[in-house]
């Protein structure tokens, strides 16, 4: 019995110690809620980018300080501040002082949820997510990188348009937060000056909440309840009172009105073009160039990935011709042999880090995407540089209307030349990465990557090394993947800075970063 | 969906090969290998399916096809007294789909080390009655890639399992017998720092869950205890984690879950030292987030006095 003793003992301090050793995975990124670098006090006057003539959307003047409406709100709060449970009081930990930062993973997780390819019926015929029937199957949306790409620039420009309105007002109006008014009201972040009317929280929440409702719609109770939490969790932390956050709500309202009716507009309802059209295009560039690109599973879909998405609208540049790619090498050609070439020897010889890096830029079914892995980063960046609300704002609109942007001049030329996939012209080629349902050239890996590149070391220049050695990366990991032709992601990356350089021209307008 | 094949086997592997009936046969009867003896054996292993389990949604996925996972793996056992054994273990596994673009793997898995202790030999009726326990470790040891799957051939995580059996034999040969383990499992490191397990997650690392295994048996033995035939029963539930989502490659966090029945002999050559050999069969009858598996193996085992 003393040895079966001694064993467990044994075996339960290795599990004990084992477990002690665990990583954590963590849900959300934990930081602490911070003093804003930057205040901005002109930040009212920044350019809107969805908003064409910000005064249009008017906010009245609030009450005074002194009335007894605004008297009775400051005794609420402070009586909320007071009685806070468990679960409150971690509400307010959870939003921050910045919680653009919060909405955006939110945005990046529906994005994961919805990066789900439809799979083919019993027949073998496929059938399309359908927004008017969400609940499918399959369910609306799926959330491929054109789709997130576009989710994320409405939800990032609204943002950012209503903060600017936010500022705006703030200024004007002047009325502080409850813990100015009343000294024995604390707030549970770091004092920023920031006048608290309107809410830019509840401006931030409400254009969130109907921008990702808009593009997930099976996740509007989801959604609903993040939005009433984030809401309440403002007046739990002593910054604002009921009629800020009215306020807020007002002006979000009024900018979502907006980015609605430019997203019905864009051209995104069209872009999953019917099979005639897809395979009228195909066979156009069969005629020009000899090839034509065709998805490779079993069964065979119909038809590509958005084949229209080259024609959305675009953000920042202002005819898709202006940064389109040169044509790529003939198949066959000395280059095009070159290529195919090295794409076998990184098959035959993957070291570790080559497929380290195919996988860490994978970002492919399933997944956040590439725009969200440069979410990821812009956040990081973001929280490091303590950026308040208006400024995060501003960085995640540029990089995600840029990023989207190259997007559309990327499937432009995907599906103008349709250019085939190395599984489809190297004879019995096996890859460590799923081959994508849309052409090869040029690949949506660079050309997002090198925009959202470009954006971040235009706003973190100490940083810029890094984002264009990422973005470097990025394109190459498709090449180790075994999916795309070196020059797929060499053109690519041009292409990609060239449509971040317009959204970076846009930004230095305002003459106010550094 | 691999790692339960491996524990399936190794666990089979632990307790049926590398006796010699000269010895009084098998880990669960009164006697183990005595001390000094050595025990080498190497098995071969072929699995497929072409169906598997999304979920409880039972499909085909044509960009697989048929998926086939083959192993090679060398083991030894010692006797290092005559109521402790140790077991090690290390194969080697290539995977392929005859569908789809996708490259398969192939790596060295993970080293097995294993305790058995013989606990108790009571006889009771016409037989004996006992109770032994294992307790293996295991950890990945190649380079391989957990999170590649279907293909990764193992689930990437260290491994803790306690396991008791018990068991009864009778006079006759007829020998009955359940080993029930519990598998702690820790985590596998991936090379992507975002995944979608329940939601988001941002970690290189995943939780692999833990699970419960069951084996069950009915053996009788033959041919002056030179041939051992058993009927043989198998699960394995992971009691966390999430299902593939739809249309959706799987994962190492997912809650996979196996039953399979199957067939073992064994045959040795001399009824004393020297070679033996192994045939057996098992077919995956209900799963979770797994391949509906038929698997064949075949094994020699040789075994010597070493010191």
């Amino acid at each position: 019995m003393k040895k079966f003793t001694i064993q467990i003992t044994i075996l339960m301090l290795l599990v004990v110690g084992l477990q002690a050793c665990l990583e954590e995975t963590p849900r959300f990124y934990d930081f602490e809620s911070y003093e804003f670098s930057s205040v901005d006090e002109d930040g009212g006057t920044w350019s809107t980018i969805l908003v064409i003539d910000p005064s249009e959307i008017q906010l009245a003047a609030p009450l005074s300080v002194n009335s007894p409406a605004y008297k009775q709100e400051l005794k609420d709060v402070k009586n909320l501040t007071s009685t806070l449970t468990s679960a409150e009081r971690k509400a307010v930990e959870y939003w921050t002082s910045n919680p653009v930062i919060r909405w955006n993973e939110i945005a990046l997780e529906m994005a994961a949820k919805y990066n789900l390819i439809p799979g083919p019926n019993a027949d073998g015929t496929y059938t399309l997510p359908n927004p008017a029937n969400p609940v499918g199957p399959p369910a609306f949306p799926f959330a491929h990188p054109p789709y997130t790409s576009r989710m994320l620039a409405y939800l990032s420009v609204a943002q950012y348009d209503g903060l600017i309105l936010a500022w705006k007002y703030k200024f004007q109006f002047k009325r502080m937060g409850p813990s100015v008014q009343d000294s024995s009201i604390k707030s549970a972040y770091p004092e920023n000056g920031l006048p608290s009317y309107p809410s830019h929280g509840a401006v931030i929440a409400k254009v969130s909440k109907e921008i990702l409702t808009l593009m997930f719609p099976l996740e509007a109770q989801v959604l609903e309840n993040h939005y009433q939490q984030h809401l309440q969790s403002m007046l739990h932390a002593g910054i604002n009172v009921p009629s800020d956050l009215e306020a807020g709500v007002y002006l979000g309202d009024e900018v979502v009105k907006l980015a609605k009716m430019r997203a019905s507009i864009d051209g995104m309802a069209r872009a999953q073009a019917s099979k005639p059209v897809s395979d009228s295009i195909a066979n156009a560039a069969f005629e020009r160039f000899g090839w034509k690109w065709q998805n490779t599973e079993v069964p065979q879909r119909p038809v590509g990935l958005t084949p229209l998405f080259g024609q959305v609208k675009m953000w920042h540049v202002p005819t898709v011709e202006e940064v389109r790619s040169p044509p790529p090498p003939a198949i066959g050609s000395a280059e095009f042999e070159a290529d195919v070439r090295e794409l076998e020897r990184f098959a035959r010889h993957m070291t570790l880090d080559q497929r380290r890096i195919a996988n860490w830029w994978e970002d492919g079914l399933g997944s956040y995407t590439p725009p969200g892995h440069w979410n990821k980063f812009a956040k990081l960046s973001i929280v490091q540089a303590k950026l308040n609300p208006l400024r995060a704002a501003r960085v995640f609109a540029y990089m995600n209307t840029a990023i989207m942007d190259a997007g559309v001049a990327c499937w432009d030329i995907k599906y103008y030349y349709h250019y085939p996939r190395p599984v489809e012209t190297i004879r019995n080629f096996r890859t460590i990465l799923g081959t994508p349902n849309f052409p090869a050239y040029t690949s949506g890996h660079s050309t997002f990557s090198a925009a959202g590149a470009e954006v971040l070391a235009h706003f973190f220049p100490t940083q810029a090394q890094q984002f264009r050695v990422w973005a470097e990366e990025a394109a190459m990991s498709r090449l180790y993947g075994g999916i795309h032709y070196r020059f797929d992601a060499v053109e690519g990356t041009i292409q990609g800075e060239k449509v971040g350089n317009y959204a970076v021209a846009r930004a230095k307008s305002d003459g106010i970063d550094e | 969906m691999n790692q339960f094949y491996r524990s399936g086997f190794i666990l089979t592997c632990l307790y049926i090969s590398c006796i010699s009936p000269s010895f009084a046969q098998m880990p669960f009867d009164e006697i183990m290998m005595p001390k000094g003896e050595l025990c080498v054996a190497v098995l071969g292993e072929h699995g497929s399916w072409n169906r598997y389990w999304e979920g409880d949604y039972f499909r085909e996925n044509a960009n697989i096809g048929t998926f086939t996972r083959q192993m090679l793996m060398p083991m030894v056992a010692m006797g290092i007294s005559k109521k402790v054994n140790i077991i090690a273990s290390l194969p080697y596994i290539q995977t392929e789909a005859s569908g789809g673009t996708q490259v398969g793997q192939a790596d060295l898995q993970d080293l097995s080390v294993s305790v058995k202790v013989d606990w108790l030999q009571q006889r009771v009726g016409a037989g004996r009655l006992l109770f032994l326990t294992n307790t293996h470790l295991s950890n990945p040891v190649g380079s391989y890639l957990s999170d590649y799957m279907p293909f990764s051939i193992g689930a990437g995580a260290p491994e803790i399992g306690m396991r008791a059996i018990t068991g009864y034999k009778m006079d006759n040969g007829l020998v009955f017998r359940l080993a029930t383990a519990y598998l702690w499992r820790g985590q596998t490191q991936i090379e992507r720092d975002f995944y979608y397990q329940d939601g988001a997650v941002y970690s290189p690392f995943m939780n692999v869950p833990n699970a419960v295994n069951i084996q069950g048996a009915i053996g009788y033995w033959t041919l002056e205890n030179r041939l051992r035939l058993e009927a043989t029963y198998m699960s394995l539930n992971c009691l966390t984690g999430d299902d593939i989502r739809s249309y959706n490659r799987p994962q190492p966090t997912n809650k996979m879950e196996v039953s399979q029945v199957g067939f073992w002999a064994q045959y040795y050559i001399k009824a004393d030292r020297g070679f033996g050999a192994i045939a057996y069969f098992n077919q995956t009858v209900s799963g979770r987030n797994v391949g509906k598996a038929a698997t064949m193996g075949l094994g020699l085992t040789y075994q010597f006095k070493a010191y």
